[in-house]
């Protein structure tokens, strides 16, 4: 059963993990990948505990790989875990 | 299905409380849950499921912790700040953003300051010193360090919007922070940070985040006392004993945009918020939960079926914290999943979200009502104080007991 529903918007990218990341209640984070987003999963897991949530995303912004950054906010630092 | 939770943590002994007994002070910090950042302070990468008797090297007693996504805070009694767990965006106020650091470590750039107050959020810190200054570090990514600008930073900042003003409290949330100034009585709460669920109270429609601090609208002329977040959570409470809250609507509740008075005829003395859930403790030491039915059983209402509207958040209905046996409660806290409380006979119970120990149970198993956690071998009465706090997936606990004398400290 899926924790929370979290719009893509609200993900914050992680350089180091290459990753759309969101906090989980257990200390770590929710991970989704832009060649999952790509692949139509909307599932983000967290590595550390069983919880997941669902990504709330446009498929078309991820179609095409190549020329899309539009979504990758630039001013947000990376947030690396352990 | 419990397994003996006496067995496995025979505590070794604890230098940290020789020494304070020494002072006229005896002391025990115990920690439990999430550790693979160091946050529970047993100087290992690693869950603990069942409480640890924790050597903390501090100069001198702790008069309070705050506890974050992954760090936690301590304030000693002489005013000063020591810290670890996880410090990725500089929420450790150590002067770098190393990944993580396993026991605590003096905030020196604070050590010209009586610090008063600390709080953890998720992944930033505030202090707030004895003269009124707020000091923020972390991460700024949504404005939640009140400095105008989306910068992280490693070391505690002054917030110059407060220079001519008195600070009195700051509480972090996940991705906000709300200040509660001394004085002035209109307005008298300030929030930052992001604020799209309603965290910061009114704002124009499309404001995402705001990094500068701003009145929050809905609380004038009530006298607040203190401030709470969590989460998306906000929430204040009044010298009357009122509660208000506002950001993230409750399980099955819309947003709430601006501070909603709880209704309840009972007077409260503590708020504590879960990241899906809330605590309140009456004067007369009755626990209260909102949004409760849904501990141990993580997930969204919607998704269970569980609810065709929204209703307005004026309808939510405290209840009483099940299985007390009529018992008083001293203190609550909230994970962000999970409970915690203090009796009145300095028991220790916790209730919720299991997974990561964070029950200190001896298992991860999830509880719906609160069980009694076992603390070494000395009876809970012998203690005279207890002090609970919950970071997202952890829980501390402090024991002390004053023997005459005169009590040193630093």
């Amino acid at each position: 059963m899926s924790y929370d529903d979290v719009e893509i918007e609200d993900m914050e990218w992680n350089g180091e993990l290459q990753a759309y990341t969101y906090p989980c209640p257990c200390g770590d984070l929710f991970q989704i990948t832009k060649d999952d987003l790509r692949l139509g999963e909307d599932i983000a897991r967290c590595p550390s505990c069983s919880l997941y949530i669902t990504v709330i995303y446009n498929a078309e912004d991820f179609a095409d790989a190549a020329g899309k950054k539009s979504l990758e906010p630039s001013k947000q630092q990376p947030v690396a875990v352990a | 299905m419990m397994e003996e939770a006496t067995k496995a943590s025979s505590p070794s002994s604890s230098s940290a409380a020789a020494a304070a007994a020494a002072a006229g002070e005896e002391e025990e910090v115990w920690s439990w849950g999430a550790g693979t950042d160091g946050q529970l302070g047993t100087g290992r990468l690693a869950d603990e499921h069942l409480p640890r008797l924790l050597s903390l090297s501090l100069p001198s007693s702790i008069s309070l912790l705050a506890c974050g996504g992954a760090h936690v805070i301590a304030l000693s009694s002489g005013g000063r700040v020591f810290s670890w767990g996880r410090g990725s965006s500089g929420q450790l106020g150590h002067g770098e953003a190393a990944t993580n650091c396993l026991t605590p470590k003096a905030v020196t750039s604070l050590e010209g300051y009586f610090i008063a107050g600390v709080s953890a959020g998720w992944s930033h810190s505030g202090f707030v010193s004895d003269t009124g200054c707020l000091f923020t570090c972390g991460d700024g990514s949504f404005g939640q360090l009140g400095h105008g600008n989306l910068e992280s930073c490693s070391s505690p900042i002054e917030v110059s919007y407060f220079l001519s003003k008195h600070v009195d409290q700051i509480a972090c949330g996940m991705r906000h922070s709300l200040v509660l100034l001394k004085g002035d009585p209109n307005n008298r709460v300030y929030g930052f940070g992001s604020c799209k669920r309603g965290q910061l109270g009114p704002t124009s429609n499309r404001t995402r985040s705001t990094s500068l601090p701003q009145a929050i609208q809905g609380l004038e002329n009530i006298e607040i006392v203190s401030v709470v977040a969590s989460g998306d959570h906000s929430a204040a409470l009044s010298s009357g004993g009122r509660v208000y809250n506002w950001g993230r609507g409750f399980p099955g509740f819309s947003d709430v945009h601006s501070p909603i008075e709880l209704s309840s005829l009972l007077r409260i003395k503590q708020i504590a918020l879960g990241w899906n859930h809330a605590l309140v403790l009456t004067d007369g030491g009755e626990a209260l939960i909102l949004g409760g039915n849904r501990h141990g059983v993580l997930g969204n209402l919607e998704n269970l079926g569980l609810t065709n509207h929204r209703p307005d958040v004026s309808a939510l209905v405290l209840e009483r914290v099940p299985g007390l046996d009529g018992k008083k409660v001293m203190q609550i806290a909230a994970g962000a999943e999970h409970s915690a409380l203090v009796t009145e006979d300095m028991e220790v119970m916790t209730w919720g979200w299991g997974e990561h120990g964070q029950l200190g149970l001896g298992s991860t198993c999830d509880w719906i009502e609160p069980q009694r956690v076992s603390l070494g071998h000395t009876l809970p009465d012998h203690w005279a104080k207890c002090s609970i706090y919950c970071g997202s997936g952890f829980t501390f606990v402090i024991r002390s007991r004053t023997s005459s004398g005169p009590h040193q400290d630093d």
